[in-house]
């Protein structure tokens, strides 16, 4: 009986999650493109071959980790301070709490958008404000040093209210009284953050971090938008890659061996942060 | 909390800091909204042109475009609404299912919810892809449902059961002995209990096929299907406008407005959802 009533969610769950995967792993021994006729046809390992000496594969690897570790890193930073500007009480704080959270509520391609016109070189209004002050202005999306840093910056503006909201969720847990003894005790309230407020939220954090870092190792409609992977595939990220050899250059076996490489960097990302907490642990 | 004289110091660093929060969080937006209102001159003189040059014709071009901007917010609309309606009927027999049984199936199948649900999904696209053309639902905007059904059921199934699992057992057994059905049961006593929780589950499921990109972009090819987000994408790359920011300007309020009037209507149920989905799951 129980069985029936999750039958059509488990049957569109396997068919959306677990299919695919099947499908690539089979994908990636074919060669499907345009020199087979967009025919499948069993190639062995060339494909895996090709991904290990796949330069390009390597650096937006190294990009896309790159570009995770520094906004997700910011955006625990930044949360952390709206959750605790948001956690006390005054007057007018729930407008403010659902004002902080539009850009996390809007489509990412909009803002991805928005942004381009914000950083545009010369007539956007950074570069505006830069001239006013007398300096010249910055190529901010087609420099490869600083188009990386422009993703990382809409990032951070579009994903810090969701940290800042489970961060605060967290904070709202802890009883209030552990504050006013440790108080009582001639704790200070800088004191108060480190030796309860950061401890007992770590949990909340660890969460946070999963799906963020999850979230920005598959990033795709920000760069696809903003950058394009530009300039010199400088911001491309391993989606992305994925996506322009099956949509451009039509190469189904070798995106399909880019989204099986990915998947194996991601658990390898996971059983690397799992091992890390259980290390904690252990040595606690 | 308080009333001591220290206090003062204290709020008016506060009032600084939510002030220098609200300029982060929207000054961007206020941007848009101030380009989108601007002529082309006024745009390119810069910072140098903040008088005169005000202007309806950014809005007039998008909206006149072809198909008209609107026509993608209609679009994203309904394949939200069937997405939540398909995700919640779904999810709802599951997640009940799920909360009333132990064992061995409802570790393997939480484990596997939790681990679909971070999950970058955009990896998926190819594969989905492939299906929809050899089934044919390719360029079909309401053949969207199922991706996204499928794409929002971990979440939706997470959020759910622990809405199930914080029900009291004697009120379904009461319910039984009444001799009351399972639908009756879900129907008339449990779902309207649960209500909180349900609009919290399917407003994420709406947001989040509002805002889908890589699976819209790539099933459908024909301009008057698309939703926003691919649309957006669209507009962008595109040369239509000579002096392009403009209308991209008009673009982006006009994607952003309808998720602002979500926000304000229903943010306490937003943020519930968001803050449950997380701690729960």
């Amino acid at each position: 009986m129980s069985i029936l009533l999750m039958a059509p969610a488990l049957l569109l769950l396997l068919a959306v999650f677990l299919w695919p995967i099947v499908h690539y792993a089979w994908l990636s021994l074919q060669a499907q493109s345009v020199f087979t006729g967009l025919k499948p046809v069993p190639v062995g390992l060339a494909n895996w071959e090709r991904l290990l000496g796949d330069g390009r594969f390597w650096q937006d690897a190294v990009q896309t980790l790159r570009f995770a570790l520094v906004s997700v890193g910011l955006e625990l930073l930044l949360g952390l301070a709206i959750a605790l500007l948001l956690h006390q009480s005054w007057r007018g704080r729930g407008l403010v709490r659902s004002l902080t959270l539009l850009p996390w509520a809007l489509p990412t391609t909009v803002m991805a958008l928005g942004w381009r016109w914000i950083l545009n070189d010369p007539n956007g209004p950074i570069n505006g404000f830069l001239e006013l002050l007398g300096l010249p202005s910055l190529p901010f999306l087609a420099s490869t040093q600083l188009a990386w840093l422009a993703v990382v910056l809409a990032d951070t503006w579009k994903t810090t209210p969701f940290v800042a909201l489970l961060l605060l969720a967290g904070m709202q847990m802890i009883p209030a009284d552990l504050y006013e003894a440790f108080a009582l005790e001639g704790g200070r309230p800088m004191q108060g953050l480190l030796r309860i407020t950061l401890p007992l939220l770590r949990p909340y954090i660890f969460i946070a971090l999963v799906f963020r870092l999850a979230q920005a190792l598959g990033v795709f409609d920000l760069v696809t938008v903003l950058t394009g992977g530009g300039p010199a595939s400088s911001t491309e990220s391993l989606a992305l890659y994925a996506y322009l050899n099956a949509m451009r250059f039509l190469d189904f076996g070798y995106s399909a061996t880019l989204m099986l490489g990915t998947f194996v960097l991601l658990l390898a990302a996971a059983l690397a942060l799992v091992l890390a907490q259980r290390w904690r642990r252990a040595s606690a | 909390m308080s009333s001591q004289p220290c206090h003062r110091s204290g709020s008016r660093l506060r009032i600084s800091l939510v002030i220098l929060l609200l300029l982060w969080s929207l000054a961007p937006m206020l941007w848009q909204l101030y380009s989108s209102l601007r002529t082309p001159e006024s745009l390119l003189a810069g910072l140098a042109g903040l008088g005169g040059g005000w202007t309806l014709i950014n809005y007039t071009a998008v909206l006149q475009a072809n198909p008209p901007f609107w026509r993608y917010l209609l679009n994203s609309s309904v394949v939200g609404a069937l997405s939540t309606l398909l995700t919640l009927a779904l999810a709802i027999p599951c997640a009940y299912s799920l909360s009333r049984r132990g064992g061995l199936l409802k570790v393997v199948v939480g484990g596997g919810l939790l681990a679909a649900a971070v999950f970058p999904y955009v990896l998926l696209f190819l594969a989905l892809l492939q299906v929809a053309r050899q089934l044919g639902l390719a360029n079909n905007l309401l053949a969207l449902c199922l991706p996204y059904a499928g794409l929002s059921l971990p979440l939706a199934v997470l959020l759910l059961q622990a809405a199930f699992a914080d029900m009291p057992v004697e009120l379904e057994e009461n319910a039984i002995l009444e001799r009351f059905t399972l639908w009756q049961r879900l129907r008339w006593i449990l779902l309207p209990l649960m209500a909180p929780s349900v609009v919290s589950t399917g407003l994420l499921v709406f947001l989040f096929s509002w805002n889908e990109f890589p699976i819209a972009l790539t099933w459908l090819s024909r301009s008057e299907l698309q939703t926003l987000a691919p649309a957006m994408a669209r507009i962008a790359g595109s040369s239509v406008f000579t002096v392009p920011f403009g209308p991209f300007a008009a673009a982006t309020v006009l994607g952003s407005l309808p998720l602002l009037a979500l926000l304000l209507i229903f943010q306490r149920q937003i943020v519930a959802g968001l803050t449950q989905g997380a701690i729960k799951g």
